[in-house]
């Protein structure tokens, strides 16, 4: 699992580093305004300027010898990884300012946020529509519920908000405001929202709105936060259950079709226990083999959804970054997703030896 | 023992099937799975049913329970036990049949027990199910427990209390959800231990893999058992065991039934099994039944060709030669043969063979036979 | 039934797949919606040229951007740009084209991308995923290891890394999707290859001598490839899907490029004074993918073993 995530480290420094000049990588480590001297001696602490090198013109340049080679870029690299040395971010407006760190982690409560409260969307619709959709098979139930976990498959994600949007903001109109506020995280002109002047400031444990707001019981700012986050966390569920239903589905009718189940008609078992006792904790199982794919699919998802909605998150903050060059935000983005993923598969494998006692043996 | 059971437990049928259709809608047509059976089954009688592989035994068990898949039509016919026909009951009425006057236990029990659960809360979801019908017999299998304790002492204060608890339940048929379990697994325990399996308090807490074949199978009966049904369909049930664990199911089997006094739909392709266990026998195939006789009737005067047959093709210590085969092979039911069925392969066929299906007709006294070489 | 001594040949025996094919497919209204609309999208592709002229792209007309005329419907925005003369039926766009033209072009532009990545895809799944299942030990781990790294990112990242390092372009953008659906293809066919070689015919060839290149490529590839060419072709709907989330964010090389993702980037920005913009082209796309995953879903749950009666 370790193995992974360093190999990813390396995959993405080798995209990177070996495709740009070495002038791109040295951006977030160095003020403009430094003088030559001073950007050389950084180039060399950063490790990407040999010490043999004669002047930062030479560097810039590409003169043969001044450059250090990939490999030690890489642990130079890799020892400001660990410590937790992004540099300085690029982003225009802030550049220079706050170190690439600190403005990612500053934004990332609030992709998480949405991330996970679509997450839990995801299940709630999900799981019952495969449910629904095993029992009821072929029949009216089934086919508008493999419409809709299929739509969500094939639904463009921003043209999904964006249809939300239209409904929901410029439709339903109450007193010249949208029903629901059109972007950002805390709601400032829509109909249901409080609004900038009543909601006041919270404090910030967290980072995240809906849990500080209500640490701070500031219950209007919870309040148009949850407002704010209707929209884009249904998109995002929305097109990402389409997986978990289709899994659902075939897991139950698989199971639907095994003899204990016969045998637990047979012993005069109402329906529902038949159904959800004995027929979904079987089939539920393997379909939590997903959770790592769908928290793929969320994290990419919330790319597009940040842009469509302006979200104060990563994600909308990558495209920027893409646009200025800015790679070590784009790579802290890349790792930091990839541990997530990776606790994600390994929670998940314990989880499912802790639930199949076939496995615990 | 086949003349007591017959005459000792009262003449009344608890199950009696009349001319049941059934077909199958598949894919590739229509399936014609049963073609009109008849049969009965007394009180206390242990009827069984041979056939090979795919004439229609297994169906009509389902049929009788009421799990047919959904492709299954009936098109004809009653199922009557004990007085209700259990094809137009409605489904919440069914599942209480299934519950309380009908228990089925198959052939394969790794399969037929749900791997997530432990033996245990398998037993335990059955009472669950419907307390109301399982409180007399908790409550009264408690009762005897506690004067068995009683008898080794004093009987103390805890216990009394305990009587009581148990009687008032018993006078309002109410047992709080607590207690219906552990009332439950106590009854279970006991039931376990009866059906022979060692340590039944550890295999109430077991896993169904952690067991092996034959002692699955003796928790399948012991949660048939549980329920105390009128009418028990035992489907191949020793199909999937050794022959030596299959002789102590059997004798299990016929144990338990004199002590419930339930009735016994035996599922077989295996005669030397009939011979053993069953009062009666009905010999089906292609979806028909051919022959209905007592066991040893049956044995000493097979009347039907198709049960000449498959008394020849059992191969024998005794005789040195190798067993006939009857020509042919099965029909596939999606083109059944016109008539009698086994008119193809049967060697006595004669001219109304192919044209008209025989009746079930009583040949001799007690012994019916659907064969026109003897009428109908 | 009358005397049936020979039942009709077809029948007799194995009830044949595809009777069993066309009996499931009879009851998936569904399924036959996904395959009509994939074929119309494949016809539109191939005579668009014929519909709309194809240079029509190039030209901006932008005193007439952003307007709508369609008397059947309206908006709710409060300013929409005078259209003057001929009726725009879906509006123009942000530099004064006819979104439908503009559409009926994107939509060849789109799917000859979506080849482009599901036949590489293939391809490469094919080369490595045999290659892993048929060698086995360290070949097999590290092909393993290496789809384990890709999938263990968002797609989306990579692909915006990728675009940010190797610059915008249809190609840079064809290999960025290429890069995020690879693994899946390896995976595929790894699987499939696993299964086919342990059967008797391949222990055969082995045993007459044959050299491992011919088993491979002339037997085994050619035995388990179906269900990769079927995903793949189900998956034409989920690349478009990739691709113009892509240039949606803005990873196009020209933003005057008839391209669904394209437009519906234009639409965005222009979302409160044009959003028939990010409606249409957006539609268009939900409808083409969704003929092609339904299609995928039907073929799929058909030919799937275990769901089978």
């Amino acid at each position: 699992m370790v193995f992974v995530l360093f190999a990813l480290s390396v995959l993405i420094f080798f995209l990177t580093r070996g495709l740009l000049p070495p002038t791109t990588a040295l951006a977030p480590y160095i003020n403009p305004r430094l003088t030559d001297a001073g950007k050389l001696s950084i180039a060399r602490a950063v490790g990407v300027a040999t010490s043999s090198c004669a002047s930062f013109s030479d560097f810039a340049a590409l003169r043969s010898g001044c450059v250090t080679p990939l490999w030690t870029q890489y642990f130079y690299w890799l020892k400001n990884v660990l410590v937790g040395n992004w540099g300085y971010t690029l982003l225009p407006g802030i550049s220079g300012t706050q170190t690439t760190w600190s403005v990612f982690f500053g934004r990332f409560p609030y992709t998480a946020e949405l991330d996970i409260v679509a997450a839990a969307l995801t299940f709630i619709i999900g799981v019952p529509l495969g449910i629904i959709s095993a029992t009821r098979n072929n029949k009216v139930p089934d086919h508008i519920s493999r419409i809709v976990s299929l739509g969500g498959y094939s639904i463009p994600q921003f043209w999904f908000g964006a249809m939300l949007l239209i409904v929901f903001v410029l439709y339903f109109r109450v007193g010249g405001l949208g029903l629901l506020p059109a972007s950002g995280a805390l709601g400032t002109t829509c109909a249901l929202c409080f609004g900038q002047s009543q909601v006041g400031t919270i404090t910030s444990y967290t980072g995240v709105p809906l849990l500080d707001s209500l640490f701070s019981l500031n219950i209007p700012y919870f309040w148009d936060s949850v407002v704010a986050l209707i929209l884009p966390a249904l998109t995002l569920a929305i097109t990402s259950l389409g997986l978990l239903t289709r899994i659902v589905r075939s897991n139950m009718m698989e199971v639907l079709r095994q003899d204990y189940i016969t045998m637990a008609k047979s012993k005069g078992l109402k329906e529902r226990v038949v159904t959800y006792k004995h027929a979904l904790r079987n089939a539920i199982l393997p379909a939590i083999t997903v959770a790592g794919l769908l928290v793929t699919y969320l994290i990419g998802g919330s790319v597009i959804v940040e842009i469509v909605f302006s979200w104060p998150g990563v994600g909308s903050a990558a495209l920027v970054a893409a646009d200025v060059l800015d790679i070590n935000f784009l790579e802290l983005f890349v790792l930091v997703a990839g541990v997530i993923i990776v606790v994600t598969n390994l929670v998940v494998d314990i989880l499912y030896a802790v639930l199949d006692p076939r496995i615990r043996f | 023992m086949s003349q007591s059971h017959a005459q000792g437990g009262g003449n009344e049928d608890v199950l009696s099937i009349r001319e049941l259709k059934l077909k199958f809608h598949t894919y590739a047509g229509e399936v014609s799975a049963l073609d009109g059976i008849s049969l009965s089954i007394k009180k206390g009688e242990l009827l069984g049913l041979v056939g090979e592989s795919g004439c229609g035994k297994s169906v009509t068990a389902l049929a009788i329970a009421g799990l047919l898949p959904q492709n299954a039509e009936i098109t004809n016919g009653d199922v009557i036990l004990d007085g209700k026909n259990m094809l137009t009951l409605e489904p919440e009425e069914m599942r209480l049949a299934r519950l309380k006057d009908i228990a089925m236990i198959f052939q394969d029990p790794m399969t037929y027990l749900n791997p997530v659960f432990t033996i245990g809360s398998q037993m335990v979801e059955i009472t669950q199910a419907e307390p109301k019908l399982f409180v007399s017999t908790l409550v009264a299998h408690r009762l005897r427990q506690i004067d068995k304790e009683a008898k080794g002492g004093e009987q103390g204060p805890k216990l009394l209390a305990e009587r009581e608890n148990l009687a008032e339940s018993l006078r309002t048929q109410r047992l709080g959800r607590r207690e219906l379990n552990e009332l439950t697994k106590s009854y279970s325990i006991s039931l376990l231990r009866s059906v022979r399996l060692p340590e039944p308090e550890k295999v109430f807490e077991m896993y169904p893999f952690e067991l092996s074949g034959g002692m699955r199978q003796r928790v399948m009966i012991a949660m048939a058992m549980m329920r105390r049904p009128k009418l028990l369909l035992a489907d191949e049930i020793t199909t999937a065991l050794d022959v030596t664990v299959q002789a102590q199911i059997l004798h299990l089997m016929k144990e338990l039934r004199s002590e419930i006094n339930s009735s016994v739909l035996l599922i077989t392709h295996d005669l030397a099994i009939v011979s053993e266990v069953c009062d009666r026998v009905a010999v089906m195939y292609a979806g028909n039944i051919v022959e209905i006789a007592d066991v040893q009737e049956l044995f000493r005067n097979p009347l039907h060709p198709y049960t000449k047959g498959l008394l020849a093709s059992v191969p024998r210590a005794d005789v040195d030669k190798i067993p006939d085969s009857i020509e042919g092979s099965v029909p596939d039911l999606l083109f059944p043969p016109g008539g009698c069925r086994f008119n193809p392969r049967c060697p006595k066929a004669f001219d109304v063979c192919p044209s008209k299906k025989p009746s079930l007709i009583e040949a001799v006294p007690n012994h019916y036979v659907s064969c026109f070489l003897y009428g109908g | 039934m009358s005397q049936t001594e020979n039942p009709p040949a077809k029948i007799r025996g194995q009830h044949s797949d595809f009777r069993y094919a066309l009996h499931l497919l009879r009851q998936n209204p569904i399924v036959m919606a996904g395959l009509v609309i994939s074929v119309a999208t494949v016809l539109l592709a191939l005579f668009s040229n014929v519909l709309v002229n194809g240079a029509y792209w190039h030209q901006q007309n932008l005193n007439l951007r952003l307007c709508w005329n369609n008397p059947d419907f309206g908006w709710p925005v409060t300013n929409m740009f005078n259209c003057g003369g001929s009726v725009y039926p879906i509006g123009t766009d942000a530099y004064g084209r006819n979104l439908l033209d503009m559409i009926v072009l994107a939509i060849p532009i789109d799917l000859q991308i979506a080849l482009e990545v599901v036949a590489s895809a293939v391809v490469i799944g094919v080369v490595f995923g045999s290659l892993a299942a048929y060698m086995g030990g360290l070949v097999d781990e590290i092909i393993l290891r290496i789809t384990d790294i890709f999938l263990a990112v968002p797609w989306i990242l990579l692909a915006i890394v990728l675009i940010v390092v190797l610059g915008r372009s249809l190609t840079t953008l064809t290999v960025a999707v290429i890069i995020t659906w690879w693994p899946w293809y390896v995976r595929l066919m790894r699987s499939q290859v696993i299964g086919e070689k342990e059967k008797l015919y391949v222990e055969r060839l082995r045993m007459v001598g044959a050299g491992w290149p011919r088993i491979l490529f002339r037997h085994i590839i050619p035995n388990s490839i179906y269900p990769i060419l079927v995903q793949s072709t189900l998956d034409i709907g989920s690349v478009i899907l990739t691709v113009s989330a892509l240039t949606f964010i803005g990873l196009t090389p020209n933003p005057l490029l008839p391209e669904l993702g394209n437009l519906s980037n234009q639409g965005i920005q222009y979302f409160f004074t044009a959003p028939w913009l990010i409606t249409f082209p957006g539609l268009t796309i939900l409808i083409i993918s969704l003929g092609f995953n339904l299609l995928g879903d039907g073929i799929r749950d058909i030919f799937d073993p275990r769901l089978r009666r």
